[in-house]
């Protein structure tokens, strides 16, 4: 049997199509990215090391190699699995990453912390976790749409995660909010997980029911709004963040969760009543808790008047959000240099206030530029669910970049007092691991669904 | 480390930084700008109104119906002609459906012939460079169209093209059925769903 390949040989010449493949293209311009990331974060650690101890130690290497290895296998398995992931992503998220190891290493010294008791030494581990976790993800999860088979369970994941911390033996109560479980000397924070089980969820579900939420419903001052039985989605979503903020005393998380669904439904009807019906709902319950729940209370009373002596001097007042302030406005322009301003006065300099720690030692230009990054991190999130073709895989990709922008939102909001401070983790840049596990899930889901959209069958023109 | 050193370390570091966001953003211009548009050698007498130069394509592909090159003039999209669905199906060949549809053929324009295989996944007609079928020229829009599957029958939407998407010689104003063999023209391009 010699002539095998025959009567393949007579079929349609035209059918094999010249598909257009430049894999490696855009994986070397990651590459790229990447080495220069590394060299800007190994870069960031000597410049915290010569403004706070004078001179330069080993612990460089550790700080900075660790980080690095990881992204460079990170960026080994993409080159397998994802290839033609977006190029933007990895690094922009290894940078945040890196300039937040380095502005906790710089408090850690401040603050005489060495060995395990230093923040900065957790949280390489964390991040080595984290992105371990990430490339597991990318490895496992080879097509986006797997998810939408579990969208309900996804549902019953994030219910869970909600209620751990409420449970008695595990969960955890830390500076008033009841958001973490704690096991042995290991805690965490299950909501920054949530959030992903939340997004997976919305997508799926709204994907099949969008079509009654949004062609149905009666005209008003020019909106169409929803009938009321298609309101129930929104109210039962209205209801659990209204219990974490009760019962949880958490507003950040609350308010995250539900800026996510508004989003997410707006984003899959395309009609502004949503937004509208959201967040006048979300404000009649913020004003509602800061009438009853005195935390609530507290923190619009900070926001207000936030440099009267009597909440400055106040137990939870508005001490750390002032200090923070003063911190920012003694950087000025250029900062005062890495390792050379005093951050560690204000509490939590390390997580909640890191942003106000940055703002401090690189002023206004550091500042912006991390906004910039972040900007870039999330315009190329919703420019790949934008370029996506199903709408499953659309509604993901929106619903995670949206959760990094309002994150960034509300803690920086709340940092430079444009909104009341609520704890929320800056992404990837806090001090804590729950957090960075959460947005390196994010940037796998990201980077595998923009390898979709490349990897579709393509004809050029 | 004397203070100058110290500053002249800080500034090289924020520097850095900002070097980093341009280089990012200079790799990503083509989202900012769009796609850049290459002037096809086979567009008829280049500068003519799209209008007339693609109607002249579409004409000579549909052969099988006596169908006047009558495209909408210039201040037709204000009242845009809806094609009614039921009326092609009455009339014309079957709709294309995931089953009978197996793939999308060029059939006027510099890549006439070539073809690409239907899954039953949706797909994107365009300039930018993420779309499954690239159209480099000047009519189209960088996302122009979309093909997608409502029940398990494919449909046509236009995403606000400049210059239309036009089944049968009729613009797509809301998302149509398409039937099988039957042109649809984008810019100097037309292709059909065959089985």
């Amino acid at each position: 049997m010699t002539g095998v390949s025959a009567p393949v040989a007579v079929e349609t010449p035209t059918k094999g199509v010249r598909r257009i493949r430049v894999p490696q293209k855009l994986r070397n311009l990651e590459l790229f990215l990447i080495i220069l990331v590394c060299s800007v974060n190994a870069f960031a650690v000597v410049l915290v090391q010569f403004g706070a101890l004078g001179y330069a130690d080993s612990t460089v290497v550790y700080l900075g190699a660790g980080l690095s290895i990881l992204v460079f296998g990170m960026h080994i398995a993409l080159r397998f699995v994802a290839t033609n992931a977006d190029p933007f992503i990895l690094p922009i998220a290894a940078l945040l990453n890196g300039i937040g190891i380095a502005m906790i290493y710089r408090i850690d010294i401040a603050e005489e912390l060495t060995g395990w008791e230093s923040t900065a030494v957790r949280q390489v581990v964390w991040t080595a976790v984290a992105v371990a976790i990430s490339i597991a993800v990318i490895l496992v999860i080879r097509n986006h749409r797997v998810l939408q088979r579990y969208t309900y369970i996804a549902m019953l994941v994030a219910a869970v995660l909600l209620l751990l911390p409420m449970l008695p033996g595990i969960g955890q109560e830390i500076n008033g909010a009841r958001v973490w479980i704690h096991v042995g000397s290991f805690s965490f924070q299950p909501g920054e997980v949530a959030k992903i089980a939340l997004a997976v969820f919305f997508a799926g579900y709204l994907v099949s029911r969008r079509d009654s939420l949004s062609m149905v419903g009666t005209k008003f001052l020019g909106m169409r709004f929803p009938r009321a039985r298609d309101l129930g989605p929104i109210l039962v979503l209205w209801a659990l963040s209204m219990s974490v903020i009760i019962f949880q005393r958490d507003l950040g998380t609350a308010l995250l969760y539900f800026g996510l669904f508004v989003v997410m439904i707006y984003v899959a009807t395309g009609r502004a009543s949503w937004v509208v019906l959201g967040v006048g709902l979300f404000l009649a319950g913020g004003v509602l808790a800061g009438q009853v729940l005195t935390y609530v209370n507290d923190r619009f009373t900070n926001w207000f008047d936030a440099f009267n002596p009597a909440n400055y001097e106040a137990v939870g007042g508005s001490y750390q959000l002032v200090q923070g302030l003063f911190g920012l406005a003694s950087g000025g322009m250029i900062g005062t240099g890495l390792g050379q301003g005093r951050p560690d006065i204000t509490p939590l300099a390390q997580s909640d206030y890191i942003i106000a720690s940055l703002g401090e030692e690189l002023g206004l230009a550091g500042m912006f530029a991390v906004l910039a990054l972040y900007l870039l991190f999330i315009a190329r999130g919703f420019r790949i669910s934008f370029a996506g073709q199903d709408d499953f895989g659309r509604l993901l990709g929106v619903g995670l970049s949206f959760t990094v922008a309002l994150q960034c939102f509300i803690v920086i909001g709340g940092v430079t007092r444009v909104i009341p401070l609520t704890g929320l983790t800056t992404p990837f840049m806090a001090a804590g691991g729950s957090s960075l596990v959460a947005n390196w899930i994010i940037v796998a889901l990201l980077l595998r669904l923009s390898d979709t959209v490349r990897n579709q069958p393509r004809l050029v023109i | 480390m004397s203070e100058l050193t110290l500053l002249i370390l800080q500034l090289a570091f924020l520097a850095l930084l900002w070097v980093f966001i341009f280089i990012v953003v200079y790799a990503m211009r083509s989202d900012l700008f769009g796609q850049r548009v290459r002037k096809l050698r086979e567009a008829p007498a280049g500068g003519q109104p799209s209008h007339n130069g693609a109607a002249q394509g579409g004409s000579a592909q549909q052969t099988a119906q006596p169908q006047s090159p009558a495209a909408p003039p210039p201040p037709a999209p204000k009242v845009p002609t809806f094609v009614p669905a039921p009326g092609t199906e009455l009339s014309g060949p079957p709709r294309a459906t995931t089953s009978n549809a197996s793939r999308l053929v060029i059939t006027s324009g510099p890549k006439s012939g070539s073809e690409i295989s239907l899954g039953s996944e949706p797909l994107t007609i365009g300039r930018s460079s993420d779309s499954s079928v690239v159209i480099r020229d000047d009519y189209t829009s960088t996302h122009h169209a979309r093909l997608m599957i409502w029940g398990d029958e494919w449909v046509i939407q236009d995403l606000d093209s400049t210059n239309g998407t036009f089944l049968d010689g009729n613009r797509v104003t809301a998302p149509v059925h398409i039937p099988l063999n039957t042109p649809i023209r984008i810019g100097a391009t037309s292709f059909e769903l065959r089985r």
